[in-house]
């Protein structure tokens, strides 16, 4: 059923995969399954054709390295890359999406070994910034952090494939994690710009220039979804989203990182009308995420406290540019959700231009 | 009809790494354990290095932790144990 390498097709492509031969698609699904090659769900089948299309959409060669995985030492081509996008269902012009997507997850402080193969089960979220957003119909609104249109899901799906079949991130192989949550699957969203003013999108508050489209990549554990609909008060919604920001660091990890918060436009209504800006969120989180090591003694962690240490203070944040001040979201609800890291410091949201190379 | 399709695996071969000859014996010897740092490893260290002293007739015992757990350790690390005679890690969670 194996073949050799594939040469000449449409435009004279070659590509270096191994090639197999399938009497049908359900011969395919099948091929695929059998091999660990899928998340499960149904796959679209790479033919030559389809990957060679999603190569050119780029001006991608196939032998181009988008990323190296340090600890490996594991170039990911973009062929192969290609080959994974088609499957999970990108179309084309997805494509430079999930390219600048691993190669931001590819930065040294991304670390993604660690936040792939950690018992803490984080996931890799995707924020979207850009006119990009608007090339691909992507959906910043309703039930932004559930795949709220077909780009999102599919671009979050060929990341979460590029991880399981070039990295071996399967869970039980390099994914061991306790208990993971359903963002692995596939986790990306698009900021809602239009909605936002006078907020600065993500990246461009990150380094990127105007009207270059980008994505930022965060290692992050399960969203927390918090309510409050009874204030007009920027500090009084504040002190909700910072109260689970600190119940997190007791019940979940202590030490500080990035936080993302998605803030939908009831909550930013109530921000814009008192003038705060994302950096005016940032600052008083920054300030006011903070716990005591005694305060683990009332969550059932008297274990690790003890005299010399129970008075040691821990922020949530190095610094206030570590939260990640994300607008999206339907536009009835007073909810925010806070998304912590995976572990603290460990790994570091990671920002790259899409189709473009900013520092080059 | 049939259809080609691309494997979606990486495909390169893995670089050839030469490993060291193991120790005949591991009397008089030093060796290390390389923790991740965890709660978990002190325990299982602790009762390894008994073995290990008792059974085995291991003269020393070098303790070092990972600076992250995880990723892999550091090179200086890793040159340590390079003058050991046999190195332990140890996952703890």
């Amino acid at each position: 059923m194996d073949a050799g390498p594939v040469a000449d097709y449409n435009q004279g492509v070659q590509f270096q995969a191994r090639t197999l031969e399938a009497v049908d698609d359900d011969t395919v699904q099948q091929l695929y399954r059998e091999r660990g090659w899928t998340d499960g769900l149904p796959v679209v089948a790479p033919t030559p054709a389809r990957v060679e299309a999603m190569l050119a959409y780029g001006g991608f060669t196939p032998d181009q390295v988008i990323g190296v995985e340090l600890v490996k030492q594991r170039a990911l081509t973009a062929e192969k890359v290609a080959i994974n996008a088609v499957l999970a269902g990108c179309l084309p012009p997805d494509f430079p999406v999930v390219t600048a997507a691993i190669e931001a997850m590819c930065k040294e402080e991304f670390l993604v070994h660690g936040a792939t193969a950690s018992t803490g089960g984080c996931a890799v979220l995707l924020v979207v910034n850009g006119p990009i957003r608007r090339q691909l119909a992507m959906s910043s609104t309703f039930s932004v952090l559930a795949g709220p249109d077909r780009a999102s899901v599919c671009i979050g799906r060929a990341v979460r494939l590029v991880l399981r079949n070039l990295l071996e991130v399967r869970p039980g192989e390099l994914d061991r994690s306790t208990l993971g949550h359903p963002g692995k699957l596939s986790w990306c969203l698009a900021e809602d710009e239009e909605g936002g003013a006078p907020w600065l999108p993500l990246g461009a508050e990150r380094g990127i220039p105007d009207e270059v489209s980008s994505v930022t990549a965060f290692a992050a554990s399960a969203p927390r979804q918090i309510m409050n609909e009874w204030t007009t008060d920027p500090v009084e919604l504040l002190t909700t989203v910072v109260a689970e920001i600190k119940a997190t660091m007791l019940h979940y990890s202590i030490w500080s990182g990035n936080y993302a918060v998605v803030l939908p436009p009831q909550i930013r209504a109530v921000l814009h009308e008192a003038g705060w800006s994302k950096a005016d969120v940032r600052r008083f989180v920054y300030e006011h995420a903070v716990v005591r090591r005694s305060d683990w003694e009332r969550v059932g962690k008297a274990a690790v406290v003890n005299d010399r240490n129970r008075d040691f203070e821990y922020r949530a944040l190095p610094s206030p540019d570590h939260l990640l001040v994300i607008a999206a979201g339907g536009e009835a609800g007073g909810f925010v959700a806070v998304i912590p890291p995976w572990l603290g410091p460990k790994s570091a949201a990671t920002t790259a231009a899409i189709g473009v190379c900013i520092d080059c | 009809m049939s259809m080609t399709v691309l494997d979606p695996s990486f495909e390169e071969a893995a670089v050839a790494v030469v490993l060291p000859q193991r120790p005949r014996s591991l009397a008089g010897a030093t060796v290390g354990f390389i923790s991740n740092g965890k709660q978990g490893t002190k325990g299982f260290f602790a009762h390894l290095e008994r073995l290990l002293r008792d059974e085995w007739g291991v003269a020393e015992v070098v303790y070092r932790t990972k600076s992250n757990y995880s990723a892999p350790a550091e090179t200086s690390l890793i040159n340590e144990a390079a003058g050991w005679a046999a190195a332990f890690a140890g996952i703890g969670d």
